[in-house]
C-alpha cells in the first residue's frame, strides 16, 4: 500500500478516467443504457413516492406541509445520488470487495488505499439519474415555501448534504468491515444496511417515541440523512446553532468509528489474507 | 425407541435444507432488525398522519394499524421471491434442471423452508408484541381470517407466477438479473399495497392499482383482513389473475428456457 501525498491534481485525473470508464460502461448500447438509467430512477423514485402519495392525499404529514415532504424527499434523492455517482461499483457495498477479495486490487495499486475508495466508484454518468428529480423537487417545494435562501443557508445546505453522504459511507464501512473477520458470511452484509438506510430515509420521524428515535438517530442513523438535515434547513420545528452544528458533529464521529473499524479490520485481513487466494479459494 | 420422521420427501428435505442455510450469515439478522424498525417507523406514522383525521378512509386508525402489522408478519408471502435469480446469477439453474423433480416444485421449497425460520424468529414475535405496539392483530372476523388464509395462498401462487414471467423476460431479452429484480421489487412495494394501503393513495390511484396483478399479491389478502374491501371481489380478481399469469409464464418460460440452456443455465 502505498502511502505517499496525493495531491488534488492527482485525484482529478482519476474521477476524469474513472468518468471517462464509467460513460464507456454505458456505451456499450442503448439497451444497456436505457436499463441502468431507469432502474436507477425507478429504485430512486420509488423509495420516496411512499412518503409522496401519503403527503398528497393528507395535504402534508403532521406538522409538515406538504412541499416540506418535497423538500425532504429532493434532499433524500440529492444525497442518494452523489452516492451513487460517488460510490458506484461496490465502493458503497465495501463488504463485497472485502469478502471477494477484491481489497487486493485496491492495494496493489501505486496509490495510497484511500485514494483508491473516493475515486474508483466515480459513476457521473451510470450514477446521475436522480439529479433531474432531486433537482426538480428541490426547486419546485423551495418555489411553493416561498423562500429566499441567505448564504448561510446554501453554506448549511451544502454542509449537509454532505454530512449526510459521510453518515451513509460510515455507516456502511462500519458495518462493512465486518466482512474482514467474516468475508464469505458478511460478503452482503451492505446489501442489508443500505437496504436498511434507503427505507427509512424518506419517512418523517416526528411521531416516533424516544427509543425508537433515539435508535434511528444512533444506530441506524436514517434519520440523521434527510429527516434531520431537512427540519433544520427549513426550520419545521425552533432551531438553534447547536442543532444546525449537530449533523456535521455527528458526521465526524460516524467517519471517526467507520475509519477506526476498517483501519482495524485492515490489520487483520493484513495477517489473513483472503481465503478467495488460498489453494482451495476460488480465485486460485 | 420409536423417533418422529419426516416423510421421506424430496420437497421436503430441499425445504429443510434451505431453512437450514438461512442462519448461514449474519444478514438475516440486519432483515429482521430493518423490518421491526420499518413497521415502528409505519405505525408511528399513521398515527402522527390519521389522529386528526379518524374518518379521512375506508379504515379506522386502528384498521389501519392491524394492516399494517400484518403486512410485516407476512412481507415473505405477499412479496414472494424464490432462488430463481441466485440460480440464474450463479449459474446453477443447470443442477436443479438435472434433478428428478420439477423446477418450480424445487424453488417452491426452497422458498418455503427459509419461511418457517423466518415466521419462528421474526413473525411470531412481532405477533406476540402487537399489544405492547399498541395493535390489535386480530382480523376483523373469525369468517375473514379464515378467507385471509386462502388469499394468501392464492396470494402465494399469483407471486409464484409472477417469479416465472420475470425469470423469463430476464433470459429473453438478456438483462442484468438483479437490475431487472430491483425495478420489480420498487414497483411491486408500491403498487401491491405491501406498504401502504391502496385505499390510502390519492387521485383514485388506489381504485386502478387494485385491478392490476400486484394489489392481487399483498392488497387483496390485507383488505379481506382489514375489511378494507369486499372479500369476494378481492378472491375473484385474484383468481382471474391466476388463470391469466400462469399460462402465460409456462408459456414465456417454455419459449425461454432453451436460450438458458444454451447460455449453460
Amino acid at each position: 500500500m502505498a502511502s505517499s501525498t496525493f495531491t488534488p491534481t492527482q485525484l482529478g485525473r482519476l474521477w476524469r478516467l474513472y468518468a471517462g470508464m464509467d460513460l464507456l460502461y454505458i456505451a456499450r448500447g442503448p439497451g444497456v443504457a436505457f436499463t441502468y438509467y431507469l432502474a436507477e430512477l425507478v429504485i430512486g423514485a420509488a423509495a420516496a413516492t411512499a412518503t409522496f402519495l401519503l403527503a398528497a392525499r393528507f395535504d402534508g404529514i403532521g406538522a409538515w406541509s406538504r412541499p416540506q415532504i418535497l423538500f425532504l424527499l429532493g434532499y433524500a434523492m440529492l444525497v442518494r445520488m452523489l452516492v451513487t455517482v460517488f460510490f458506484s461499483y461496490n465502493l458503497a457495498h465495501i463488504s463485497r470487495r472485502i469478502g471477494r477479495g477484491q481489497l487486493d486490487h485496491l492495494l496493489i495499486q501505486p496509490q495510497p488505499l484511500w485514494a483508491a475508495l473516493v475515486t474508483e466508484g466515480f459513476a457521473p454518468v451510470s450514477g446521475s439519474s436522480m439529479l433531474a428529480p432531486a433537482a426538480f423537487l428541490l426547486i419546485w417545494s423551495g418555489q411553493q415555501l416561498d423562500m429566499t435562501p441567505s448564504a448561510a443557508w446554501w453554506a448549511l445546505f451544502v454542509v449537509d448534504v454532505l454530512a449526510s453522504v459521510v453518515i451513509v459511507q460510515s455507516f456502511e464501512y462500519a458495518w462493512g468491515s465486518v466482512a474482514f473477520w467474516a468475508p464469505r458470511a458478511a460478503e452482503e452484509i451492505n446489501s442489508h444496511s443500505w437496504d436498511m438506510l434507503q427505507t427509512l430515509i424518506p419517512f418523517p420521524l416526528d411521531g416516533l417515541s424516544g427509543l425508537a428515535l433515539t435508535s434511528l438517530l444512533t444506530i441506524v442513523p436514517a434519520g440523521l440523512i434527510a429527516w434531520y438535515p431537512t427540519r433544520v434547513l427549513l426550520g419545521v420545528a425552533p432551531v438553534s446553532w447547536v442543532e444546525a452544528a449537530a449533523l456535521p458533529a455527528a458526521a465526524l464521529l460516524f467517519a471517526t468509528f467507520a475509519a477506526w473499524t476498517f483501519t482495524r479490520g485492515l490489520r487483520h485481513y493484513g495477517r489473513t489474507g483472503s481465503s478467495r487466494y488460498l489453494e482451495y479459494g476460488h480465485r486460485r | 425407541m420409536l423417533r418422529p420422521r419426516l416423510p421421506d420427501n424430496a420437497y421436503l428435505k430441499t425445504a429443510s435444507m434451505a431453512a437450514a442455510a438461512t442462519t448461514d450469515h449474519p444478514g438475516f439478522l440486519l432483515t429482521y432488525a430493518l423490518r421491526l424498525l420499518r413497521v415502528l417507523v409505519l405505525l408511528a406514522l399513521w398515527r402522527y398522519v390519521l389522529v386528526d383525521r379518524v374518518n379521512s378512509g375506508p379504515l379506522s386508525l386502528a384498521g389501519v394499524l392491524t394492516y399494517t402489522l400484518i403486512a410485516e408478519v407476512f412481507a415473505e408471502q405477499l412479496n414472494v421471491r424464490t432462488s430463481l435469480n441466485l440460480a440464474f446469477w450463479e449459474g446453477t439453474l443447470v443442477i436443479r434442471f438435472l434433478r428428478p423433480m420439477g423446477l418450480v416444485r424445487q424453488l417452491s421449497a426452497e422458498m418455503v423452508g427459509p419461511w418457517c425460520i423466518d415466521f419462528v424468529l421474526f413473525s411470531l414475535p412481532l405477533l406476540a408484541m402487537a399489544p405492547l405496539l399498541g395493535v390489535d392483530p386480530r382480523p376483523v372476523s373469525p369468517g375473514l381470517g379464515a378467507l385471509f388464509v386462502v388469499s394468501l395462498a392464492l396470494a402465494i401462487l399469483v407471486g409464484l407466477a409472477m417469479e416465472l414471467i420475470t425469470g423469463a423476460v430476464i433470459v429473453g431479452l438478456d438483462q442484468p438479473v438483479w437490475l431487472i429484480e430491483w425495478i420489480r421489487t420498487a414497483i411491486a412495494l408500491l403498487l401491491s399495497g405491501a406498504l401502504l394501503p391502496l385505499a390510502y393513495y390519492p387521485w383514485g390511484l388506489g381504485e386502478l392499482f387494485a385491478w392490476l396483478p400486484f394489489a392481487a399479491m399483498a392488497w387483496a389478502p390485507l383488505a379481506i383482513y382489514t375489511a378494507a374491501g369486499n372479500p369476494l371481489t378481492l378472491l375473484a380478481s385474484q383468481l382471474v389473475w391466476l388463470a391469466v399469469l400462469w399460462p402465460f409464464g409456462v408459456w414465456l418460460w417454455d419459449a425461454n428456457r432453451e436460450k438458458l440452456v444454451s447460455h449453460g443455465g
